[in-house]
């Protein structure tokens, strides 16, 4: 599904992923964890396409294909999915419009036919209520005004109804109490499949207690440095990331 | 060079001025004075301080470029129509309240119009020279008199059409309206201008009785080698609202100044406004807001999106009398630069002589949010779709305020059509 290779990546001129390498095959779900400055935010928007992320060696494929040079929307309809850490205010646009343009931007560049009102909001009414999301809540502006928990609600909707092929989950727990950890989990975990690929990036273990992951792999300095099964993931969190760090180093 | 063409003009106010058959003694002596003040004053140039971003001398030296040709926003069905073409009134295509309004032409031949006064009074102590201009040179336009507890029942449109090569400047050619609300009396004006004129100037009077409310849309609909400066000016009385939507797609020339006097406690003005600039064009909001009596209110927002080497000014002057305690006056500007080469210029002015006053003031100018462009493509939302879908949510927070759907209605359709042509255009400063 996912193949990073020798990936460097600098953003501003300053070097961040130094040889970032790994795979992800279909329907496993993979953890990226590390310290603080390891590189998990660059490694999640440079997977996304965005500006600024200058890859400078390596390559990403996905599904074979190498799309190291595409834009942040040709991934999108490819199936790359980014649940943001901190998903975007944006007023003037109402959750169920923003929806619907990226449905069918997204059929539109996959030369697919779009999906008609009706169809539409039967898809959106479906998926939002098994993740608590209100018909008022589509209504208002796109996550403004939003709790932490509304807005990891709102992204996890958006993947359900986007169904990519991989989703990169960044820091998905950070900002939400147990019990919105314990619903946006819930709606992973609904997601799994054998054709659908998951990459946790996360500080914390925490979340894999609730999305369990097949493998982890720890990032260090823009570079993994340590991969294993979720049992790395309670290591960490018993040792603290300089031990683990350290004896892999 | 220059001073041969702005005295050109000032000559060939004077045979306009006395040309106009039938008049009154009344007025002729308003328009004499007025020719004879802007004989003095001469054409607006950046020189003048209210007219230091918007030099109108110097755009009538310029050579116009772009396409001549607009479609004026249709009216709503079942409204008031008073249609003026090249600046003549049409009566073919007019659909009067009658009873309610009467050609200036026919005003100005009244010796003993009830208008006299009033007419007579604009601009005689001050010194604007637009509307000294357009005092001096106007021979068309009407006044709506609603009488006390009067309701016009279906908006009033006024189309304002200029072909193309009509009212060649320097000369140019001036209309001139009256809106007269007594006691209570309630309107909906809604002004569209479309075409090219060469230099046309507007002024309407607003003169709000008591608990008068007036409901004004301006929708600039020029062509880009118009050029065209408007004057709504006026006084408010006691618990009379004043509410404007003005909405500009701008022109080689485009300024609106609102001179309004809030002389009634109570008495209220709210202002939203929009500008969509591409491809050069020009537009100038300009306001001058007194508060001459207590607990009176002014509200201002204005949002504007400039595409290519656009030029947007916003000029906001907000005066506050000694009297005018428990004064409220708010202005807003924000500015969405769509290219570097882009420009907006914001004054806000605050002269405040009264002490228990709440003003506010504030300007923000820039580029659409990169985080929240990156959001939306990384939802599979091209760039330039995305690019449309922030600029239409910017400017959808100012449509969004206008409460009759219908004419919220024109006015998105307006936004929908500009963006549709210039918002996915990506002006890099690489």
């Amino acid at each position: 599904m996912l193949e990073i290779e020798n990936l460097h990546v600098s953003v501003a001129g300053k070097p961040i992923l130094k040889g970032l390498s790994l795979s992800v095959p279909e329907g496993e779900v993979h953890a990226i964890m590390g310290p603080n400055g390891a590189g998990k935010s660059t490694t999640s928007y440079t997977l996304a396409g965005r500006e600024g992320y200058s890859v400078t060696n390596g390559t990403i494929r996905f599904k074979g294909e190498d799309i190291t040079g595409l834009n942040p929307e040709e991934r999108a309809a490819r199936g790359i999915f980014l649940a943001f850490q901190y998903p975007l205010e944006i007023p003037g646009v109402s959750t169920i419009n923003f929806l619907r343009t990226a449905i069918n931007s997204q059929a539109r560049l996959r030369g697919e036919a779009e999906l008609d009102a009706v169809d539409f909001l039967k898809l959106v009414r479906g998926g939002a209520q098994k993740l608590k999301v209100s018909e008022e809540m589509l209504r208002r502006q796109l996550n403004v005004g939003f709790s932490g928990g509304e807005k990891k609600r709102n992204e996890i909707l958006q993947m359900a109804l986007l169904r990519p092929a991989l989703a990169i989950l960044d820091e998905t727990d950070s900002g939400l109490d147990i019990d919105a950890l314990k619903l946006v989990a819930e709606g992973v975990n609904a997601l799994r499949a054998p054709d659908r690929s998951f990459l946790v990036i996360t500080h914390y273990q925490r979340l894999l207690d609730y999305i369990v992951p097949d493998y982890v792999h720890i990032l260090a300095d823009g570079q993994i440095v340590k991969s294993g099964d979720k049992t790395l993931a309670l290591q960490l969190e018993e040792q603290g990331y300089d031990a683990v760090i350290g004896q892999a180093a | 060079m220059i001073m041969g063409k702005v005295v050109s003009l000032e000559r060939n106010l004077h045979p306009a001025a006395i040309a106009m058959p039938g008049l009154s003694s009344w007025a002729s002596t308003m328009r004499e004075r007025e020719r004879i003040k802007f004989a003095a004053l001469g054409m607006p140039n950046r020189r003048m301080e209210a007219w230091k971003y918007s030099d109108l001398a110097q755009s009538l030296r310029e050579t116009r470029t772009g396409e001549w040709g607009t479609t004026a926003p249709a009216p709503a069905p079942g409204a008031f129509i008073a249609a003026f073409v090249d600046g003549q009134f049409d009566p073919v295509r007019s659909i009067l309240p009658k009873s309610a309004i009467v050609g200036l032409p026919a005003v100005y031949a009244d010796g003993h119009s009830p208008y006299a006064d009033i007419l007579s009074a604009t601009n005689a102590d001050d010194n604007h020279p637009v509307i000294s201009m357009n005092l001096a040179g106007a021979e068309d336009g009407f006044v709506l008199h609603l009488r006390a507890g009067e309701v016009l029942q279906s908006p009033l449109h006024i189309h304002f059409e200029w072909s193309e090569g009509s009212a060649p400047a320097p000369e140019g050619q001036h209309l001139r309206l009256l809106l007269q609300l007594d006691a209570g009396a309630e309107a909906t004006i809604v002004e569209t201008h479309s075409g090219a004129p060469g230099l046309a100037t507007i002024v309407t009077e607003c003169r709000l009785a008591d608990n008068a409310r007036l409901t004004h849309f301006r929708f600039d609909h020029l062509a880009a080698p118009a050029r065209q400066t408007a004057v709504t000016t006026g006084t408010l009385g006691e618990n009379a609202f004043y509410k404007g939507f003005y909405l500009s797609r701008g022109a080689h020339f485009c300024r609106h100044d609102a001179l309004l006097d809030l002389v009634g406690k109570g008495a209220a003005v709210e202002i939203d406004g929009a500008f969509l600039l591409a491809d050069g064009r020009h537009c100038d909001n300009t306001t001058v807001i007194t508060h001459t009596a207590a607990n009176t209110t002014s509200h201002q927002a204005f949002r504007g999106v400039l595409g290519d080497k656009a030029e947007g000014v916003y000029q906001g002057c907000v005066r506050v009398r000694p009297d005018a305690q428990k004064t409220d006056a708010r202005q807003m500007s924000r500015t969405l630069l769509l290219a570097p080469t882009a420009r907006i210029s914001t004054k806000p002015e605050l002269e405040i002589f009264a002490d228990d006053v709440k003003c506010g003031h504030g300007a923000t100018a820039g580029e659409l949010d990169a985080n929240a462009l990156f959001y939306l493509r990384a939802r599979g939302i091209a760039e330039a779709e995305a690019r449309a879908l922030l600029i239409a949510a910017f400017i959808a927070e100012t449509t969004a305020t206008i409460a009759d759907p219908a004419l919220r209605a024109t006015a998105e359709k307006i936004v929908a059509d500009w963006l549709d042509r210039h918002a996915r255009e990506v002006v890099h400063a690489q």
